[in-house]
């Protein structure tokens, strides 16, 4: 090596140094809430609320998870698992449902003409930005009759603006020439869009897949309001019970708190690389 | 309420032809969707914001015109309910996308097991809001063990007690903001983090020869580079800012939070129904909440099509 | 043409609306019957601590097994959200037995969600309640809900704490601590703690929740004030005495501890507990005979305390009247009774377990909070001499409890009593007059 070059080696070094000591700072700082949720939910009660020895990793055991299991073991409370089930089946049916429906609407508004297009493009654009939390009230007017099922609080989500606006302008910048290749083959529409449109999508159907994952896995304000047996209860509104309960258990609630995000984090994990980059890519080009 | 069914006359008696189909099929399960789950109950809330209506009442609801209007504007807690929306808003959408700026810069480096550091930052992203409230309660908890109180104390060597931080009407907008942000950076991070690395590196070189310092590489290079990225990452941010609700209702309800201080439109809306059971008024709020939103995302979208013609 | 074609879908989604909401308005209101005394009895209650869940689980566990004819499925609702829950359930959905607040009655006869159980429970059950029990479950004139127990509220104390540090103590209703002593002894006793605090009000329970109206708005009576006056707020609830009581709650804040644990008590940290008879298992099991049990602070007009609880009532669309009738004569009866308030610590609502309870009967040790709920009253007929007042009942509780529940939290946070109670004045009277003071 030159001198240069070890001159530039060192202080690449001094600076990759200074970088890792910046990042490791900055994240236990960022990932202290979450670690004293890990934390606290093996401790006692009595150890979760004491200042900064709540960060020690003292007086540890599985008491608080075996609670929250033995707690939650009857008919009338509703077992563990039964909210487990309700919220991954809630969450898969609007994951996959929603990205059929809108990827479809939104196909179908960038790269169809119909009549009418336009103006139903133009209504969806204008619902965006209705927040779900200002119709929630109406809807549960509407579909008061529904109560109580995994139905009520999967269907209202299905369709969503804002999906379709994803899809939308991710369909908007493909490319003519392949579409028409396709349709010269003899693809209609419907195959042009399975065949050539989906697969090129893939970053934006996993980025919609996630937001939406994410969105509905932590739904607290409709199963408030539409559900009021154990059996159709998912997991974040249980989570306000266990909270509730007085006198509140601390430990206890973040364990069910860990067991709440467990589940999603394997998922993550799972599938991180893919989605990192989707996520990323899908903003870009949008 | 059983024999539900919404009947959406269709906007004008359509003749479409047979290539329209595949188009109008294709559009109709999401189109059909929203309006009957966001359109029709919102036009539902714009109908029931001109009467005085219970949930579930045998009586029938009375009409009483613009009352819950007149009555809304004139309401103080409704104008403070705005502010903390707006306030929320503008210090979130700021200064959370520069903070995941910063911290994209920061993970955008080629050191080994940077992407634990990314994972690390992007965790919170997974935690349903309802959690994160829960966990910040206790973090904020006005006793002398609350883990923030304990904090202080320690780093003020003793000097400053343990304070009210929810209850406090100075800090308990300040807190929720706080854990709304540890809450949403690490996904603005991993936009921004990607859009980054679009930006090519010649151009860095390219400054660097002509001895830029760092923070102008900063402003000529990084910051243009992003632009698209930047303005997707501050449109959702701000959609997402105004629908701020379970972190508030939960600390609210439940964390001992000072409510004039921190409530927002969609509490007060929702509060209406469940304490009050006043239908009409929180329709009343519904429209105007939207109202509002409308205007400010119309607004933003004038200022980035313009200055994207500038 | 496009603004006529718009409008005319906006008229067809009014017009949906009008007729969404008159068909569901009028979906209300139903006919209870007796149906024939057998098959399924569905039972709502609300999920409350352990051992009440485990005793309501029992009792249905034991009535299945002791006959044939009935069975009762039970389902449990988070407390929090139960109230909630019930209104936005319609009539129609709601199973034929279930628990409702005490207070909240009167919203729901309103609605027409509970039906009269007087021709379904035997009246061997109806004359075994208690007076209070009647008055809380009696909506004008007709029995609609009766109640396994009543609610105990006083303070509780440390009296070894106290006596160390020199703080006398009432041992009757009469000697109860005036406003000035009681803040006097928590000026002693926090300096005497090393906690600095010597008061929980058990704050994390949520003040502005229904125990805050349940635990403070006795102090409003107490100082000659009250929530509300012949349907109306406005003068009353913000009137002088009202407010100069809660100025006085204020006054004790700095010496609450926040109690995130809610064990400040059982940890020493505080000497005095404001509290209600579900705490009394935990607190007599760490404190022992150290444990004594106090009015709460006579404000002016002499001490005041809460009352009602938990009741039963039935759906106001049951099909299963008779049964339904059966089980609550079950419920009711002295064995799960007695089982149901040594889980809770509460004072039975029958006359029967009353007289035998080894808590509140002469001789025990909550016998001061059994005297309380013998002299009780109606928040609309408060004396001197009249201790326990029930929370108003009328249907228009929802909007009052919610009102100065938040104001007694802002109050908490700091602000100005006179401006947080007008606040809640204004609205609980516009709630009223708009509804036609909900008659």
């Amino acid at each position: 090596m030159t001198t240069a070059q070890k001159q530039r080696s060192r202080s690449h070094r001094l600076h990759a140094a200074r970088s890792y000591l910046v990042l490791t700072a900055l994240a236990a700082l960022y990932i202290a809430p979450a670690y004293y949720l890990v934390v606290g939910s093996f401790k006692p009660a009595a150890d979760v609320l004491s200042g900064l020895r709540g960060f020690v990793p003292e007086h540890l055991s599985f008491d608080n998870y075996r609670s929250v299991f033995d707690s939650l073991a009857s008919d009338s409370t509703g077992y563990f698992w039964q909210f487990m089930v309700n919220s991954a089946l809630i969450s898969a049916a609007v994951v996959v449902v929603g990205l059929v429906v809108n990827s479809m609407a939104a196909y179908s508004f960038a790269r169809l003409k119909w009549r009418g297009r336009d103006k139903s493009f133009l209504v969806v654009v204008a619902l965006v930005i209705v927040p779900f939390e200002a119709v929630a009230i109406p809807l549960l007017f509407m579909l008061n009759g529904m109560r109580n099922s995994l139905l009520v609080q999967s269907l209202p989500f299905f369709a969503n603006a804002f999906s379709i606006y994803l899809f939308y302008t991710f369909f908007l910048g493909m490319s003519k020439e392949i579409e028409e290749a396709a349709r010269l083959d003899g693809l209609g529409s419907f195959g042009t869009f399975l065949r050539i449109a989906v697969p090129s999508a893939k970053p934006v159907f996993a980025t919609v897949a996630i937001l939406t994952f994410l969105t509905t896995w932590g739904q607290y304000l409709w199963p408030s309001l539409v559900v009021s047996n154990p059996s159709y209860r998912p997991l974040p509104l249980e989570l306000s019970v266990f909270s509730g309960q007085m006198p509140v258990d601390w430990g206890e609630v973040l364990a069910f708190g860990v067991l709440l995000v467990v589940p999603v984090l394997v998922f993550f994990v799972s599938f991180q690389r893919f989605f990192v980059q989707s996520l990323a890519s899908s903003a870009v080009k949008g | 309420m059983s024999n539900l069914t919404v009947d959406r006359s269709p906007r004008r008696k359509l003749r479409w032809n047979r290539q329209d189909i595949p188009g109008v099929a294709m559009a109709a399960p999401g189109v059909i969707g929203l309006l009957v789950f966001v359109a029709a109950p919102f036009l539902v809330a714009v109908f029931l914001s001109f009467y005085n209506a219970q949930l579930n009442s045998p009586r029938a609801p009375n009409f009483i015109g613009i009352t819950q209007y007149s009555r809304l504007f004139a309401d103080m807690q409704f104008w403070r309910a705005l502010g903390n929306n707006l306030t929320f808003a503008a210090v979130v959408i700021p200064v959370q996308t520069a903070i995941a700026l910063g911290l994209a810069m920061l993970v955008n480096q080629r050191l080994r097991g940077i992407s634990i550091f990314r994972a690390l930052f992007f965790l919170p992203v997974i935690f349903p809001m309802a959690l994160v409230a829960v966990i910040w309660r206790l973090i904020l908890s006005r006793s002398e063990d609350g883990l923030l109180n304990s904090l202080v104390h320690v780093v003020s060597f003793g000097q400053v007690g343990a304070q009210d931080w929810l209850g406090n009407s100075a800090t308990a907008l300040p807190s929720i903001i706080l854990l709304s942000i540890w809450q949403g950076v690490g996904f603005q991070m991993i936009i921004l983090l990607a859009g980054l690395q679009e930006i090519p590196q010649e151009r860095y070189e390219a400054a660097q020869l002509d001895r830029a310092s760092r923070w102008q590489q900063f402003l000529y290079v990084t910051l243009p580079g992003l632009r698209n990225t930047l303005i997707f990452v501050v449109l959702l941010t701000s959609i997402l800012a105004f629908r701020v609700y379970d972190q508030v209702y939960i600390l609210i309800t439940s964390g001992g939070a000072n409510k004039t201080a921190t409530q927002t439109v969609l509490y007060q809306a929702t509060t209406s129904v469940f304490d009050q059971n006043n239908l009409g008024r929180a329709s009343a709020i519904t429209v105007v909440f939207f109202a509002i939103v409308l205007v400010i995302t119309v607004i933003q979208r004038r200022v980035v099509r313009q200055e994207s013609e500038a | 043409m496009k603004h006529r074609k718009k409008a005319g879908a906006s008229i067809a989604a009014v017009t949906t609306a009008a007729l969404l909401l008159t068909s569901c308005s009028s979906g209300g209101g139903g006919t209870s019957s007796a149906g024939d005394g057998t098959g399924d009895v569905e039972v709502w209650a609300h999920q409350g601590k352990d051992t009440e869940v485990a005793a309501l689980q029992d009792a249905v566990a034991n009535f299945n097994a002791s006959q044939s004819d009935i069975n009762v499925n039970l389902t449990l609702v988070p407390e929090a959200d139960y109230t909630t829950t019930i209104q936005s359930t319609s009539a129609g959905d709601l199973p034929d037995v279930l628990e409702l607040d005490g207070p909240t009655l009167a919203s729901f006869v309103y609605d027409a969600k509970v039906a009269p159980i007087d021709s379904y429970v035997s009246q061997d059950t109806i004359d075994n309640a208690t007076g209070g029990d009647v008055n809380q479950g009696t909506v004008d004139g007709t029995l609609y809900a009766l109640a396994q127990f009543n609610s105990g509220l006083g303070l509780y104390a440390n009296g070894a704490m106290l006596d160390a540090a020199g703080v006398s103590y009432p041992d009757s209703i009469e000697s109860a601590w005036t406003a000035d002593e009681f803040l006097s002894a928590l000026k002693t006793l926090a300096a005497a703690n090393d906690s600095g605090y010597a008061l929980d009000i058990k704050e994390n329970y949520g003040l502005g929740g229904e125990w805050g109206t349940y635990a403070f708005s006795p102090l409003l009576q107490s100082a000659g004030g009250n929530l509300i006056a012949d349907n109306k707020a406005s003068g009353v609830i913000d009137g002088p005495e009202s407010v100069s009581a809660m100025e006085a709650f204020q006054s004790w804040l700095p010496y609450v501890d926040p109690d995130e644990d809610d064990s400040a008590l059982v940890d020493g940290r505080v000497a005095i507990s404001w509290g209600g008879h579900w705490m009394y298992p935990g607190y007599s099991e760490a404190l022992g005979n150290d444990l004594v049990v106090l009015p709460l602070p006579n404000m002016g007009t002499g001490t005041k305390s809460g009352a009602g609880s938990w009741t039963w009532g039935m759906g106001s669309n049951t099909g299963q009247g008779a049964a339904a009738g059966a089980f609550l004569d079950y419920l009711l009866n002295d064995e799960n009774v007695k089982a149901m308030t040594t889980a809770n610590g509460a004072p039975p609502a029958t006359k029967s377990a009353l007289a035998t309870d080894a808590l509140y009967s002469a001789g025990g040790p909550l016998e001061l909070w059994g005297q309380q709920l013998e002299a009780g009253c109606n928040a609309d007929s408060v004396t001197s001499d009249c201790v326990t007042v029930l929370r108003p009942l009328t249907a228009g509780y929802p909007v009052i409890t919610s009102e100065f529940a938040s104001a007694l939290a802002a109050i908490a946070t700091g602000d100005d009593a006179q401006s947080a109670l007008t606040g809640a004045a204004t609205a609980i009277d516009q709630s009223f007059s708009d509804n036609n003071d909900y008659k």
